[in-house]
């Protein structure tokens, strides 16, 4: 194999054979079966589902070390040696006891191997996994002169979650290091199987009662405008990175005595509201869900979506964040149910209305922790909107990540970065055109500094935003 | 079960569902609210759950968000829903 000088050259593979505790079927959890359904909605768009991780090498190890600490993880845990089978009866998870995950062995050569296993699990991703054939797990080890650095990988979403991601890497850390972590003892079939008895039932239910009213009021669009003629690609994602966003979103979430979660979706329904020329914004938050005492350490996928409806309840911005705290616990609540019985009732709601609302305006907090450690704080008492112009001049906006098919109107994302406020917001061009969509990110910003120094009128939105209502027409 | 011990019970399930974000004890001092100790919306959902898991009762949503602020409130809520004969829904 030839390849130009310094860059990565990918050798022969390795193969981890692994010999786990318990076999078995079960049907799928309602976590599984959300991604099922969307597996299935997206096509071949699902590979956007796909879940690139890397697992960077502490401390020096040899190849055999790393492997072998992979094949602690896929025994420990079943769901990463699960596949997923269409049935008459319905889905269902195929846990094996045994088997053989091939990995491929890549040499970083001049480039930082960090950088290299990165860009190896975007590669890895972008093809979608064969379900019911494949392991859900895809891993590229990548190396330094023979030395592992790192492991690339990407997974299927119906076997983990970003939280899963997470629980992951500590795992690894520990494993490394030789040490035992608590033993994993439950898995997504006993998930399957809680998920069954009466409470959660119960909760199932409550939730698309909750689910139904909101649907039978709800706009059936996003967006009021007819589509227009979309960019190439169509779907953009528009990234934000703003020091002031941050800085501005931990003082506000503290004068106000709510997370700063609450502010930022409270910022971006405001947003999303004006520029769809509404009073009230209706969104999906996407949710860990990990609310079980048992599930919260599960590696599986625990995600499920809440539905968000902001109604400001006075003509000042701060109301609506804290409201928007309160509406997200209602979300949150009554994000417990099984997808199979909501999508019933979302048909039931199809039929009577003409056709579902589409919901395609999602909110995602993928932050672990509630602020941001990395960020300069005052040395005493609040920051001032004032202050932060100068960090507004240094806000970046890119545009990034583009993929065909997937289905969002408007999908805004809080990254996980904890040195600046990283804000991003996949659009649909036919409906909002580049420059929209990164004049609403800015105008997030511009609204939560400014909410810093004054209450600001929700009918001043547009004017501190800079964007308006948009009616389909630039 | 005393009022004492549903203020205990909670004041345990709050610092259970905030991960020891918020301690027992400065739930149970009351002098700032749950949101201000720092409750997630998410944790807040945990509580709930955890309140009907423990004591059999159903916390209903819509109303009085101040019920939800703070221990003596989720006490007298639970004490409520609880006591034998009377409706098993409290009504949040």
């Amino acid at each position: 194999m030839t390849t130009p000088e310094g860059s990565p050259a990918r050798g022969a593979g390795a193969t981890v054979e692994f010999h786990g505790a318990r076999e078995g079927e079960a049907t799928l959890t309602w976590g599984q079966r959300l991604i099922w359904r969307a597996v299935h909605l997206m096509g071949d768009s699902q590979s956007f589902l796909n879940c690139p991780w890397v697992l960077p090498v502490y401390g020096r190890r040899d190849l055999a070390t790393v492997l072998d600490t992979l094949r602690v993880l896929i025994e420990r845990h079943e769901t990463l040696r699960t596949t997923f089978h269409g049935t008459p009866d319905g889905p269902v998870q195929r846990v094996r006891r045994d088997g053989r995950l091939t990995v491929d062995l890549v040499e970083a050569g001049e480039e930082r191997a960090l950088r290299v296993a990165e860009r190896i699990s975007g590669e890895l991703s972008t093809t979608a996994f064969v379900h019911d054939r494949e392991l859900p797990l895809r891993c590229a080890a990548v190396l330094k002169a023979g030395r592992p650095m790192a492991l690339a990988l990407t997974f299927s979403h119906l076997a983990v979650d970003f939280q899963a991601l997470s629980l992951l890497s500590e795992e690894w850390k520990v494993l490394l290091r030789g040490e035992e972590p608590p033993p994993a003892d439950w898995h997504p079939m006993d998930q399957a199987a809680l998920e069954r008895e009466e409470s959660f039932q119960a909760r199932s239910a409550r939730s698309i009662r909750y689910w139904r009213a909101v649907l039978e009021e709800a706009p059936l669009d996003v967006f009021d405008h007819p589509p227009g003629a979309p960019e190439d690609p169509r779907f953009i994602e528009v990234g934000m990175e703003s020091v002031a966003l941050a800085a501005a979103a931990e003082t506000l979430a503290e004068r106000w005595t709510i997370s700063t979660t609450s502010v930022l979706l409270g910022a971006c329904a405001t947003v999303l509201a004006t520029v769809s020329g509404r009073t009230k914004a209706v969104m999906q938050l996407v949710h860990s869900n990990r609310r079980d005492p048992r599930t919260r350490t599960m590696i599986g996928n625990v995600g499920q979506d809440g539905l968000f409806v902001l109604d400001p309840p006075s003509e000042g911005f701060a109301d609506a964040c804290r409201e928007a705290h309160r509406a997200a616990f209602t979300a949150y609540r009554n994000a417990h149910y099984d997808p199979f019985a909501m999508q019933a009732m979302r048909e039931d709601i199809g039929r009577r209305r003409g056709r579902e609302p589409d919901l395609d305006a999602f909110f995602n907090d993928r932050r672990t922790i509630g602020t941001w450690p990395g960020v300069p704080r005052p040395a005493a008492g609040e920051i001032a909107g004032e202050s932060l112009a100068d960090l507004t001049a240094k806000t970046r906006t890119y545009v990034t990540n583009a993929w065909p098919g997937v289905r969002f109107k408007a999908f805004f994302t809080v990254g996980a970065a904890t040195d600046t406020g990283q804000l991003s917001l996949i659009a649909d061009t036919a409906y909002l055109p580049l420059e929209t969509a990164r004049a609403m990110l800015l105008g997030v910003e511009a609204l939560l500094v400014r909410a810093l120094d004054e209450d600001v009128p929700l009918a001043a939105v547009p004017r501190v935003c800079g964007v308006g209502p948009y009616a389909g027409t630039v | 079960m005393t009022a004492g011990q549903y203020r205990q019970a909670l004041a345990d399930l709050v610092a259970e569902v905030s991960e020891g974000a918020i301690g027992a004890e400065e739930a149970l001092a009351g002098e700032r609210s749950l949101s201000a100790l720092g409750l997630t919306s998410v944790a807040r959902v945990r509580l709930v759950d955890a309140i009907e898991d423990t004591f059999g009762v159903e916390v209903g949503l819509g109303g009085d968000w101040a019920s939800l602020e703070s221990v003596d409130a989720l006490a007298a809520l639970v004490s409520r829903a609880a006591e034998p004969g009377d409706r098993t829904t409290a009504g949040a």
